[in-house]
């Protein structure tokens, strides 16, 4: 497949890019992602607008609502923070960065484009294959082969999210600081939007104009300034299990996040989410409902995993992720205990 | 003088008895237990540093002035038929030199027999035009340019769907079945056997299709210069392409030169001219340019070839004592649209063990497919795993130790041929296993069963493989004024160390260091004929050549000598040659440095020529090797850590322990991929594949790699050839896959017999084994 022409820009500042942005210009982070899909001739914007030279994008900053990091942030230099290293709290968030990809990914990819990254789905992938989520009628894994599929909140995409970082991300409640035009909700041009609210499940009515169906609610002339994590309760933990095929370079079937508060030997709040399932990282309601209150015990923990998958709907080829799924969670629990 | 000889050679689980040309031999075997200077140490490739430092050339590297890149044009259905072709904006682009296609014809249209841009495309990557332009994005975009109209035809992409009952037909002229009643093998009688058994084991196994993963992608240079024509190949076979070239041209061979000095692997995929180097060497002729054409790496996976999958029923019989009554191994596999023959799957099962009643069939079908090619001991792979895991079972239902059942049933004669054997290293590759392993002892208890998910298990399992080579081979050395010498040989080094092990052999035999040895391979002009380096038989086909032509030449030195030493009349088996001096035996007080007579050669240079003498009549040459493999299984996600294998070989004397080694690491890493993570998926409703890339068709990684132990029964196999050594490309790879798999049961009691081992294989396994009681202490 041939990638097709496109002009390039370096941008200067946010303001500068986000003002350049529309359907047909894409902003460009480390490429690792967005130069695939180009060269597989799977998009073709007309434009990329080089976020790397904007400054201040990368790194990591405190500020009293917790940590800033920056969009342009490498995974590698994230996970390498010594804030990052340091804090039990954030643990979860350092396991997934390392267990992403491989070390010469990481050295490029940047955390914002890893939460804005598109499915890794093999038939999404094929430009042969008109699949939904790029404009197509319909899924073809739903029938077809799908034992890397979704188990949760699939259809009409049964693609699940890719990203490992977002699935710790969302553990620990992150936000996504998003730069875009004035006229819109963005006070001062920024908007604050939770994790959870920021990845959308499949839907009809969400779609781009060349089809593509987003897996986020950003718009196509918004910007990711930063990941926002936080300040955690005293005391909170977070651990994150991904489980591969191999032993490196692998996207999760399953993996598991879990941030725990306690109040003396009694779980005062948890957030708990699983990675590999669903089209976006799936929060596990029911098992923090399960969890409150209780003691992480054996018990506490089977009860709570058993109701992590309550609601599991596996494909054709997939059953296992839902075990799969039960001793992430659970391995997760144990490194808490 | 050359004389017409009938031997016999294995090739890749065939026996054939061919007619050749030898020369005799006037080579004296090494004996066992000499003491050579070079060959049996350790030695470092001599292109090692070439290779490490990117001053290699590989076909991919070849850039020639003004050169062209060819690309294809390749079907995106599964099976089609080409209705028309639109190649004129294509055409007009600038930069682009020229546009073959079905409606627009290269000059020569056919390869072997079919057609290169046929009516009827069968697979998904089928070649349908070819363009040539100044470089690779301009052939992209002018492929980009070409309408093809294609009619959908109904396609059939794997063996189930070819072989049912309504099947769509892979080829519209051809019936899907190539061989329905199968190859078959038979002695003795399989009621016997199951009559004479006391008790029974049936197994039914699957194993996927692989892809060979050649690093360096399949591809061609050709550059003309008057009628003579220049291919560079990245080929396991530079005669081999020459000869391909010269038939499919219609010209005579000494117009054909082919170069493959390094290749990036071929595994079994890689040998006479294909659809690219036609194509490449045609646009050469016809722009007066040189032209390239590599394939990418989709195309890699697409139109490369693959190990085909199989289906395999596996019964055994015995005795109680462990004696085989029946051996009974039925296979099915699909080769692709042009219905190659099937691998030997059943080779393992004829000659791994004495056992009187054996009967193997192998039927094939087509599929819509690119056609499946020779991949690592085709057949052998896949057959061992199923026969090596029904072994197992049937040691487990006897209540015996797995060992001791194969020990039981050893075969010290060739079963299938009836002789014996030239040298049989198997018990001794065994003893030193179990040895090393510690087989006997009890699992290691550094992750006892029992506590957390993690469980240990080990198994076992062996391998026999062809490897003995043959004639024809020859190798000329040319021996230099200088006291150095140039050994010329019409191989191919493909990885395995082939450069490193003629240099020692040929430094060994003239007495020089090896550093006064100029190795020349990988081109056919300057060479005389070498064999393909497949069937494992590189090194034990062309070092007994080297050999005699390195005896030829010290003839003539020690003739030069004798004169210079005042003793014309003595003969020249009355010299040695000793650590640079050739000696006369009868006076070791008379010698004469070798560079003293050298010196004296001025402009003269020795040139000598040696072959490949034939193999001992009705004896069978044949590798061996045992493989122990340790493995934790997490009986909660249903992963698989490979952590251990004991990989021990007879392949006769280990030329190279250091090239040796390295071989055997590659051939198990090959083997724990094929065990556990890889697996070419084609989608049932679009006939597409699904994993053409290194990102879904997952080959290990480092963090997968097992301690790996590699020993040599190292027992020069004095009968085989005159350096006593036998091949190793093939056999390491060989029992990997049920070496694991045996592991595997031995560590949470489920038998799996479907490849590759993952995740949700063995969680549905375990699910299903501890729904029905068997494994209390799995959840
Ligand atoms: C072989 C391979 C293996 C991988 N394995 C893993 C894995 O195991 N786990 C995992 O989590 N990920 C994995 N990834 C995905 C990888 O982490 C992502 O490709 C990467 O994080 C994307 O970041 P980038 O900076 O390269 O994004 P780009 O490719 O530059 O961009 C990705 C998308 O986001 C948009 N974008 C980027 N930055 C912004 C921004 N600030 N604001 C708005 N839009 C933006 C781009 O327009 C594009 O659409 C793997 C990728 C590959 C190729």
């Amino acid at each position: 497949m041939a990638m097709h022409p496109f002009a390039y820009a370096n941008a200067n500042s946010l303001e500068e890019a986000a003002a350049n942005l529309d359907g047909e210009t894409r902003p460009l982070a480390g490429g690792t992602d967005l130069v695939a899909l180009m060269k597989d001739g799977l998009v073709a914007p007309k434009r990329l607008v080089n976020l790397k030279t904007v400054p201040g994008l990368a790194g990591v900053v405190a500020h009293a609502d917790g940590l800033h990091i920056g969009a342009l942030t490498t995974l590698s230099n994230l996970a390498s923070n010594p804030e990052l290293q340091e804090r039990r709290d954030l643990a979860a968030l350092v396991e997934a960065l390392e267990e992403s990809a491989t070390p010469q990914l990481r050295h490029t990819a940047t955390i914002g484009g890893n939460l804005l990254q598109w499915p890794r789905c093999w038939y999404f992938r094929n430009p042969q294959v008109p699949c939904w989520r790029k404009g197509g009628r319909r899924c073809f894994a739903f029938q077809g082969e799908n034992k890397y599929h979704t188990i949760f909140g699939g259809g009409p995409c049964f693609a699940p999210h890719p990203s490992d970082p977002s699935v710790a991300l969302m553990a620990l409640d992150a936000s996504v600081l998003v730069v875009g035009p004035q006229d819109r909700d963005h006070r001062n041009g920024f908007r604050v939007v939770p994790l959870a609210e920021f990845f959308v499940l499949p839907r009809r009515d969400h779609e781009w104009a060349d089809g593509y169906h987003p897996v986020t609610l950003l718009e196509t002339d918004e910007i990711v300034a930063a990941v926002v994590v936080p300040q955690a309760a005293d005391g909170a933990r977070s651990a994150f299990v991904k489980v591969m095929e191999r032993g490196a370079w692998d996207f999760a079937l399953v993996s598991a996040a879990v941030s725990l508060t306690m109040d003396g030997n009694r779980v005062a709040a948890s957030r708990v989410v699983l990675g590999g399932v669903a089209p976006i990282p799936w929060r596990a309601n029911q098992a923090e409902a399960a969890l409150r209150g209780e003691r992480v015990s054996e018990d506490g923990v089977a009860r709570a995993v058993r109701a992590a998958v309550a609601d599991a709907r596996p494909l054709g080829h997939n059953e296992y992720k839902v075990a799969l799924a039960k001793q992430a969670l659970a391995q997760a629990f144990r490194a808490l205990a | 003088m050359p004389k017409i000889r009938k031997t016999k050679v294995e090739f890749e689980g065939r026996i054939e008895e061919r007619e050749v040309i030898v020369e005799e031999e006037h080579v004296e075997t090494w004996p066992r237990g000499a003491t050579l200077r070079l060959v049996g140490k350790p030695t470092p490739r001599v292109d090692g540093v070439a290779r490490v430092s990117g001053r290699a050339l590989y076909t991919h590297d070849v850039q020639l002035p003004r050169m062209l890149i060819g690309r294809f044009l390749r079907s995106p259905h599964p099976h089609a038929r080409i209705k028309a072709v639109d190649s004129a904006k294509a055409e007009a682009l600038p930069g682009v030199a020229l546009v073959w296609h079905r409606y627009h014809p290269a000059p020569i249209a056919t390869l072997e027999g079919r057609e290169i841009f046929p009516e009827e495309v069968a697979y998904e990557g089928a070649e349908v035009a070819f363009v040539a332009a100044r470089d690779d994005r301009t052939a992209e975009d002018a492929l980009a340019l070409i309408n093809v109209t294609y009619e959908l035809l109904p396609f059939a992409f794997d063996l189930e769907s070819a072989t049912a009952e309504d099947a769509p037909k892979v080829l519209l002229d051809e019936g899907n079945w190539v061989s329905r009643e199968g190859d078959v093998y038979q002695r003795g009688d399989v009621g016997t056997g199951l009559g004479d058994a006391d008790e029974v084991v049936e197994l039914t196994f699957t194993t996927p299709i692989a892809s060979h993963c050649c690093l360096e992608t399949h591809g061609s240079a050709a550059s003309w210069e008057g009628d003579q024509v220049t291919v560079w190949h990245s080929t396991q076979s530079v005669f081999g392409t020459r000869s391909s070239v010269a038939d499919a041209l219609g010209i005579p061979m000494d117009k054909v030169r082919v170069i493959s000095d390094y290749i990036g692997g071929g595994f079994g995929s890689k040998w006479g001219a294909e659809p690219y180097t036609l194509m490449a060497i045609l646009a050469a002729r016809e722009t007066r340019r040189p032209v390239k054409a590599v394939l990418g790496r989709e195309e890699e996976h697409l139109a490369a070839g693959y190990r085909p999958g199989s289906w395999q029923r596996v019964r055994l019989g015995a005795r109680e004592d462990g004696t085989l009554t029946l051996i009974e191994h039925d296979a099915k596999v699909a080769t692709g649209a042009f219905g190659g023959g099937g691998p030997v799957i059943g080779g393992p099962s004829k000659d791994l063990y004495a056992c009187p009643n054996v009967r193997t069939v192998v039927r094939t079908s087509r599929t819509n497919a690119d056609h499946a090619r020779a991949f690592r001991a085709p057949g052998y792979v896949e057959g061992t795993f199923a026969l090596e895991g029904a072994m197992d079972a049937l040691a487990h239902k006897l209540g015996m130790d797995p060992l001791t059942l194969r020990m039981k049933n050893y075969a010290e004669m060739s079963p299938s041929r009836g002789g014996p054997y030239t040298f049989k290293g198997l018990r001794q590759a065994y003893e030193m296993g179990a040895e090393r392993f510690g087989w006997s002892r009890a699992v290691p208890t550094d992750l006892p069963n029992g506590q957390g998910p993690w469980r240990r298990g080990r198994g076992i399992a062996s391998q026999i493989w062809g490897g003995g080579g043959g004639p024809p081979a020859n190798a000329i050395v040319r021996l230099l004024p200088d006291g150095t010498a140039e050994l010329s040989v019409g191989v191919q080094d493909i990885g395995t160390g082939t450069k490193t092990v003629l240099t020692q052999v040929a430094a060994e035999e003239l007495g020089l260091p090896l550093e006064a040895v100029r190795c020349i391979i990988g081109d056919t002009l300057p060479a005389p004929y070498g064999p393909g380096s497949g069937g494992s038989v590189t090194l034990a086909s062309t070092t007994p050549a080297v050999r005699s032509a390195c005896r030829e030449v010290l003839r003539q030195v020690i003739a030069l000598a004798a004169v210079m030493l005042g003793l014309e009349d003595a003969s020249v088996d009355d010299f040695d040659v000793e650590r640079g001096d050739i000696v006369y035996r009868k006076d070791p007080d008379r010698r004469l440095a070798f560079a003293r007579v050298t010196a004296k050669m001025g402009d003269y240079t020795i040139v000598a020529k040696g072959a490949r003498g034939p193999n001992p009549d009705d004896k069978a040459v044949n590798t061996f090797g045992a493989h122990f493999a340790e493995v934790a299984v997490n009986v909660e996600t249903g992963q698989l850590r490979v952590e251990r294998i004991v990989a021990v070989h007879d392949i006769g004397r280990v030329v190279n322990p250091l090239t040796a080694t390295s071989q055997v690491y590659g051939g198990v890493m090959m083997g724990v991929g094929y065990a556990t993570t890889e697996e070419r998926i084609i989608d049932p409703a679009t006939g597409l594949q699904l994993t053409a890339n290194l990102e879904d068709y997952k080959v290990p990684l480092v963090t997968d790699t097992p301690a790996i132990e590699v020993l040599f029964v190292d027992v020069a196999d004095t009968e085989a050839n005159s350096v006593g050594s036998k091949g190793l490309g093939e056999p390491p790879i060989i029992p990997v896959a049920a070496a694991i798999a045996n592991a595997v049961f031995d560590a949470v009691g489920v038998r799996v017999t479907d490849l590759p081992i993952t995740p949700d294989r063995l969680l549905a396994l375990l699910s299903r084994a501890s729904n029905a009681g068997f494994s209390k202490e799995v959840e």
